[in-house]
């Protein structure tokens, strides 16, 4: 949040239609102040201008009105400004920044009381394995479509998480093309589970599977896993709860 | 019937325009992979996403729209793989291979005897 006194205001001057990867550049200069976390950004739509090609854009033409000058102004602390000036001018391309000091009287003020937060959530770094197991979406395990046994199947033996993928096209074990058939009822597809846990935990599970799958392949990768959870910092907090504060026992 | 082995896994990313020679570059691909004996391969079409083409890729609400994000899963032996590898530099123009080494396990039926 921004402190009365000393700052910067940029403007970047750019013309309208510019396009940075397909969306309109003003939309992408403003993404990114927005997640480079500065404090506010304004953008105005000019009604005519010219600029360095010298040639005059004006609402009254109209082959030439999407090419209307483009202001967008933000104002943030020195050190902000300097941090993200590079990736700006890479950003604003032909247009033109300008900074200047400025003296800020009276920051804006949030328009919401802010929330309480949440208490921070964990984050879990580890070795992992990620098993993805192909089958087809008409296989079927005791009258239930086999990918839906076997979450069903993960889930009671405590694996950590699956996600079902359904391609649009493939082939697997049973060598023909399974084609995703826009408008018919598509029950022919491939599916991929793609299963994350422990190497120990997927490799006990791997006898379920032997089990429910007739016609498939399993294929396992190592993975580094990165997990953000607020559950596991109760379960943490529970299993040390007098690290630094120790607490007396109730009865 | 239960197999285990090492195999190869490729992951190839593009965008659902992409072509060769006039057909889908999914379907081309496919058609090789299979032309190889390549044990497993699908194609998967994401609903968001940009890559080396650098444009946001998205299936607007129309349902058939194009140019939402593919990647590709194959998996095969090692020997398979690397035959595929030089197609894919052929047919691939704009696009990302990620490879990784994978335990395989494979299960099949056992050929029906008469």
């Amino acid at each position: 949040m921004l402190q009365p006194g000393k700052a910067v205001k940029v403007t970047i001057y750019l013309s309208d239609g510019a396009t940075h990867h397909g969306v309109p550049l003003y939309s992408s200069i403003l993404d990114f102040l927005f997640f480079r976390g500065v404090a506010g950004a304004t953008v105005t739509k000019g009604i005519a201008g010219f600029g360095a090609d010298h040639h005059m854009h004006s609402e009254q033409l109209v082959d030439i009105s999407d090419r209307l000058p483009i202001k967008i102004e933000f104002i943030d602390s020195r050190e902000k400004v300097e941090e993200i000036l590079g990736k700006l001018e890479e950003l604003a391309g032909t247009g033109l920044i300008e900074m200047q000091e400025t003296t800020i009287a009276k920051p804006a003020q949030l328009s919401k009381p802010v929330k309480p937060l949440l208490p921070p959530h964990l984050k879990i770094e580890d070795k992992a394995q990620i098993m993805r197991i192909f089958v087809s979406e008409e296989d079927r395990w005791k009258s239930k479509p086999l990918h839906e046994a076997l979450v069903e199947a993960l889930r009671a033996n405590d694996i950590a998480g699956v996600t079902v993928y359904r391609g649009i096209l493939g082939f697997g074990a049973h060598r023909r093309v399974h084609k995703d058939k826009p408008l018919v009822s598509s029950r022919h597809g491939s599916i991929m589970l793609s299963v994350i846990d422990s190497a120990e935990k997927l490799r006990a599970f791997l006898p379920i599977v032997d089990q429910m799958v007739e016609e498939g392949l399993v294929v396992f990768s190592d993975v580094d896993v990165v997990k953000y959870a607020y559950r596991a910092l109760d379960m943490k907090q529970q299993e040390t709860p007098s690290a630094s504060a120790p607490v007396e026992a109730r009865p | 019937m239960k197999e285990e082995f090492t195999g190869r896994m490729l992951r190839v990313h593009f965008g659902e325009d992409d072509r060769w020679q006039g057909k889908p570059l999914h379907e081309a691909i496919l058609a090789k992979c299979e032309e190889l004996g390549i044990l497993e391969a699908v194609v998967f079409r994401g609903i968001e996403g940009y890559g080396s083409a650098s444009r946001i890729r998205h299936v607007s609400h129309w349902p058939y729209s194009k140019d939402a994000p593919i990647q590709m899963t194959i998996i095969g032996a090692e020997e398979q793989i690397a035959k595929l590898t030089p197609y894919l530099d052929e047919l691939v123009e704009e696009g990302l291979v990620a490879a990784s080494t994978v335990e395989v396990v494979r299960y099949s039926r056992a050929p029906e005897r008469s």
